[in-house]
């Protein structure tokens, strides 16, 4: 069901423009904390450092972007609207994808698996819109989430053979209410 | 974001209070929960004009996630309070959020009778064929042969309750099924929900990742129902009696029954007048 | 001085119109000027069954029967043997049957009452359209001194429907029955009353429980059907839509409770009526509604258990269950009205008690209040309204406490459409915000605070009905609850009459318990009866647990329907005299 790009159409307005690059970082910002919140809860310091260094990542770029965006008025689209086309936006986590034993390295990927969405949601406008405006901040956005998958790229790297393990639980599930 | 306060006046994430979820990291009820704050915020509803009520189970944490007005009860009787509140405060706006065992098991009998009644109610129910807060039992929903648990160790045997089915037989007057693989067309559906009038149902199919992780293939099996929304309850019927349980992202029924509400003799009458009839 | 009055049966099969018949005398001593009582009793049948009125007439107050009838009128035989346990009789005793009919079956016979004969069918006959049933209530008007103007108003007020013939025919046969009584033996007379008497009401408990919770300020009743609760509901159902409120029939007594706990959490009083099965069903949600704190009230009309025992008749056997039928440690209210009239006083209050305290009040009537009707002065004005602790405005960075610490207990209650104080209300421990904890600390806490509240509340002298012969004099004590309380008052009063100095002490706030209050109440005291009608002595017990009772304390129980007469308790009194004489 995720078809993401699928069928996205052109965006030719600066307005629109921002509207979604705010849904989209707003949610990503929103979705990386989440994340952290949900592996700190369950004592996964590794991943959840991972997500909580993107969530702060995504926020300052969103504080660049609510900059950007309180000059302009923003027409409001529904969430289903979006160009991403029924789905949630590329950048932010599939909440179903995870797991409480997920890897650093699963982690990373995952981001990285977001991130390219992103850029390439960026690209996609940057190709199909009629208006230089918005290519050139469609390019600069863009660029912006190459930036991210460069750290991905970098963490990645940083990876040691642990970080691709699963983390352990010996334990079973605990009965609740 | 100043621009986009002025102009919508909730974002989703105001919809979530501080508390953190304890469900496991690829809980299908995440989704679950940001697709009620999204459509909320889309419905620009005031948190305080908006109640989530719910009974006993994972989903049934719901409430205390969001920032509106929430009711956590015992386990079954979500609906009984929902429509108790519902029908002494008709201007607040009331979900009902919990599971297959609390809805169609220990609930099952106000199940059926929130579908006759009709009050004006969302019903979200998160259905993951297991009971996860008690460590993995079959629910009703479950399918016959599924030997996951040690209390029915060579399964239930038993057929599992169809919830669609029953519902629309039973009067519910808006019907659909979403995958939570699939949030923002929960988030458009539950909206809609929202907007009917009457008792709406909504099934979502939740995956269980640490009871039923085989459940996570769902992702790759549902599929968007081919045809739009009936408003006749006998094709609803065929459709719903013959599909798979997998056709998802559509409302499948919408009704047009009047919501119940006892009538009232307006009367400006008073305590005295009752008391006089009892004077000699 | 004991109370003059006169007590009598009508009894007959189904079509003989008993019950019709008893409610146009009651009408009519109402009329007349009198006070009365009425209970009924039935076969199990739906229709057509047998059915027997037991109707006493004074010119004062009453609040129980005696403990034998002056006069039972048969108007048929068939089955009424089934009623003899419930309708004593003694030497002087009469009964009237139809020769019609036959004899009078032996089992009526046991306390050897005078008997006498009126054909009632036969002169009914002779009377277009005339029914036995009237010319058995011309009959009883004669015997027992109520004017026929009284029964003429009263006719014509019922059957105005059926137009001037059947009062007619209606008239003529009471006229003829009337007559014919004059060769009937007497039974006591009660003399005529000035018309202006003070004013009075016909109530039932049930109808009275209604109004109880109507005047406490509820508007939300879901409830299940339950004999013999089924009167409040059908009372309130339009009553309730004449105020603003309303009535919703649930599909079970696990919906009614958890509906009301959904309106209540709305913020508006809300209550169910129900039986003991119905409330073996809504235990678990009373313990949400304590963990939850949402005030209500739950109204049980008792009747015999266990189980579905016996729906139609009356015990006070729920009295454990109310208390302590819930799991946890879940402090709550339990009151029990003691007479019809006192099932307005006690609903009232509860439904005040319920709403201040924010937790649940249970109230137990029973089905020999609850479905007896009775003329009775008019209930006075009550002060007791639900008030609501509410928290009306958020505090600029503070987060909304809902269950938080308070000195009273009672923690401001923010009611859903208050803006900034939105906050999930939960059956789980929780914190002062609500938030669900596992923690010691939290535990202790809230519970300490939901025990607070309920112990420190001010509950006046409305915990009980102290009644005293002669104020503070007197070393005798009679401790009953709820329907046992009537034949004790009278019991005290025959006491009184004869010399003795004893006490009243009946407990209307069952839980939480008073001790203080019960101590200054048994000052002097050094012997006491405790009366109740359980098998097992429910209420013995439960005092025995938590009260200081006099050394010579006796126990007089025993299961329903039958219930202890005046005369029985009264000899119970004497004995323990004597006994420490």
């Amino acid at each position: 069901m995720n078809n993401d790009m699928e069928g996205a159409g052109a965006i030719n307005t600066l307005p629109e423009l921002l509207a979604h690059a705010l849904a989209m970082e707003t949610e990503a910002a929103e979705r990386y904390g989440e994340l952290a919140d949900q592996m700190e809860s369950h004592r996964k310091a590794g991943v959840a450092a991972i997500f909580r260094r993107l969530e702060k990542a995504e926020k300052e770029h969103l504080g660049d972007l609510a900059e950007m965006c309180s000059k302009v008025e923003l027409p409001h689209i529904a969430p289903w609207d979006f160009k991403w086309n029924h789905s949630e936006s590329p950048e932010a986590i599939d909440f179903t994808k995870v797991h409480y034993q997920l890897s650093v390295r699963e982690a990373i990927l995952l981001a990285f698996e977001h991130e390219r969405k992103a850029a390439e949601f960026y690209a996609g406008i940057a190709l199909t819109t009629t208006d230089t405006e918005v290519q050139k901040l469609a390019r600069q956005f863009a660029a912006e989430e190459q930036q991210h998958i460069g750290w991905l790229e970098a963490w990645l790297a940083e990876c040691g053979p642990g970080d691709a393990l699963a983390t352990e639980d010996p334990d079973p599930p605990l009965c609740q209410e | 974001m100043e621009a986009v306060a002025q102009k919508r006046k909730y974002a989703a994430k105001d919809y979530k209070s501080e508390l953190k979820p304890i469900w496991c990291p690829g809980c299908g009820d995440y989704t679950v929960l940001n697709a009620i704050t999204r459509a909320l915020a889309e419905l620009a509803l005031p948190p305080e004009e908006v109640a989530v009520v719910s009974g006993i189970g994972c989903s049934s944490r719901i409430p205390a996630y969001t920032s509106v007005y929430g009711f956590h009860g015992v386990h079954g009787r979500a609906l009984p309070v929902a429509t108790g509140l519902k029908l002494a405060r008709p201007d607040l706006t009331v979900l009902v959020t919990g599971g297959d065992g609390d809805g169609f098991s220990i609930g099952g009998n106000h199940f059926l009778h929130a579908c006759r009644r009709n009050v004006d109610l969302t019903y979200i129910v998160m259905d993951n064929q297991v009971y996860g807060m008690t460590k993995g039992q079959a629910s009703p929903t479950t399918a016959p042969d599924w030997e996951g648990s040690k209390l029915t160790p060579e399964g239930t045997g038993i057929n599992p309750f169809q919830p669609l089915v029953v519902g629309l037989a039973s009067g519910a007057n808006f019907i659909a099924r979403v995958s939570s693989s699939d949030p923002v067309n929960m988030a458009r559906i539950i909206v809609e929900a929202i907007q009917h009038p009457g008792f709406s149902l909504v099934q979502v199919l939740s995956p269980c990742v640490t009871f039923r992780p085989e459940q996570q293939e769902w992702r790759d099996v549902v599929r968007t129902a081919v045809v739009d929304y009936t408003d006749d309850a006998a094709r609803a019927a065929r459709r719903l009696m013959t599909d798979d349980g997998f056709n998802v992202g559509k409302v499948l029924y919408k009704g047009s029954r009047p919501p119940f509400r006892p009538e009232f003799e307006h009367t400006d009458g008073s305590v005295a007048e009752l008391e006089a009839r009892f004077a000699l | 001085m004991t109370i003059t009055s006169v007590s009598l049966v009508i009894a007959g099969s189904g079509g003989a119109g008993v019950v019709t018949a008893g409610s146009l005398l009651l009408d009519a001593a109402a009329h007349a000027g009198w006070y009365a009582l009425m209970s009924r009793s039935s076969g199990p049948q739906i229709r057509g069954g047998e059915a027997a009125a037991m109707l006493r007439f004074a010119t004062e107050p009453i609040m129980s029967h005696d403990d034998s009838f002056h006069l039972l009128m048969a108007i048929d035989w068939d089955n009424i043997g089934r009623f003899s346990a419930e309708i004593p009789l003694v030497a002087e005793s009469l009964i009237v049957g139809d020769p019609a009919h036959g004899e009078a079956p032996a089992a009526l016979l046991g306390g050897q009452p005078r008997q006498a004969a009126l054909p009632m069918t036969a002169i009914a006959e002779k009377i277009e359209n005339g029914r036995p049933n009237m010319v058995a209530l011309g009959a009883i008007a004669a015997m027992i001194g109520l004017p026929p103007e009284a029964m003429q108003a009263v006719v014509e007020k019922n059957l105005k429907r059926k137009g001037q013939t059947a009062i007619d025919a209606s008239m003529a046969a009471f006229h003829a029955g009337f007559a014919a009584a004059a060769d009937l033996p007497t039974i006591p007379k009660l003399p005529a009353v000035a018309a202006a008497c003070e004013p009075r009401w016909s109530i039932t408990g049930n109808e009275a429980t209604g109004l109880g919770v109507i005047r406490g300020g509820v508007r939300f009743v879901a409830a299940y059907p339950i004999t013999p609760a089924t009167e409040v509901l059908e009372w309130l159902a339009p009553s309730l839509a004449k105020v603003g409120g309303m009535l919703v029939q649930a599909e079970d007594e696990l919906a009614s409770i958890n509906q009301i706990i959904g309106a209540s959490y709305g913020g508006v009083p809300a209550m169910t009526a129900t039986s003991g099965p119905g409330l073996s069903l809504m235990i678990e949600s009373l313990g949400l509604a304590v963990a939850a704190e949402v005030p209500l009230v739950v109204v049980d009309v008792m009747r015999v258990g266990p189980s579905t025992g016996i729906a139609t008749k009356s015990e006070q056997s729920d009295l454990n269950i109310a208390v302590y039928g819930l799991h946890g440690d879940a402090p709550h209210i339990v009151v029990a009205a003691n007479s019809v009239p006192d099932c307005l006083f006690t609903t009232q209050w509860a439904v005040h008690l319920a709403e201040a305290m924010q937790a649940p009040a249970l109230v137990l009537t029973d089905q020999a209040m609850g479905q007896a009707r009775a003329i009775v002065p008019r209930p006075a004005e009550l002060a007791f309204i639900g008030q609501r602790l509410t928290a009306t405005t958020a505090v600029e960075g503070e987060r909304y406490k809902r269950y938080a610490m308070t000195g009273s207990g009672v923690s401001p209650m923010a009611i859903p459409g208050t803006p900034g104080l939105t906050h999930t209300a939960d059956g789980l421990e929780h914190n002062e915000f609500g938030t669900p904890s596992s923690q010691a600390s939290d535990h202790q806490a809230q519970m300490d605070k939901r025990s607070r509240k309920l112990t420190q509340f001010n509950y006046g002298d409305h915990w009980a009905d102290i009644e005293d012969a002669e104020v503070g004099a007197g070393d005798t004590a009679i401790i009953t609850w709820g329907s046992s309380t009537g034949p004790a008052r009278e019991a005290l009063r025959r006491y009184s009459a004869a010399g003795g100095k004893a006490r009243l002490i009946s407990l209307r706030l069952i839980a939480p318990v008073q001790p203080e209050k019960m101590a200054a109440a048994l000052a002097g005291i050094k012997r006491a009866v405790v009366v109740e009608q359980s098998h097992s002595g429910q209420f013995y017990r439960m005092l025995r647990a938590f009260y200081e009772l006099p050394a010579q304390t006796v126990s007089l129980h025993q299961g329903g329907p039958l219930a202890f007469g005046p005369g029985r308790i009264l000899e119970q009194l004497n004995q323990l005299n004597a006994g420490s004489a």
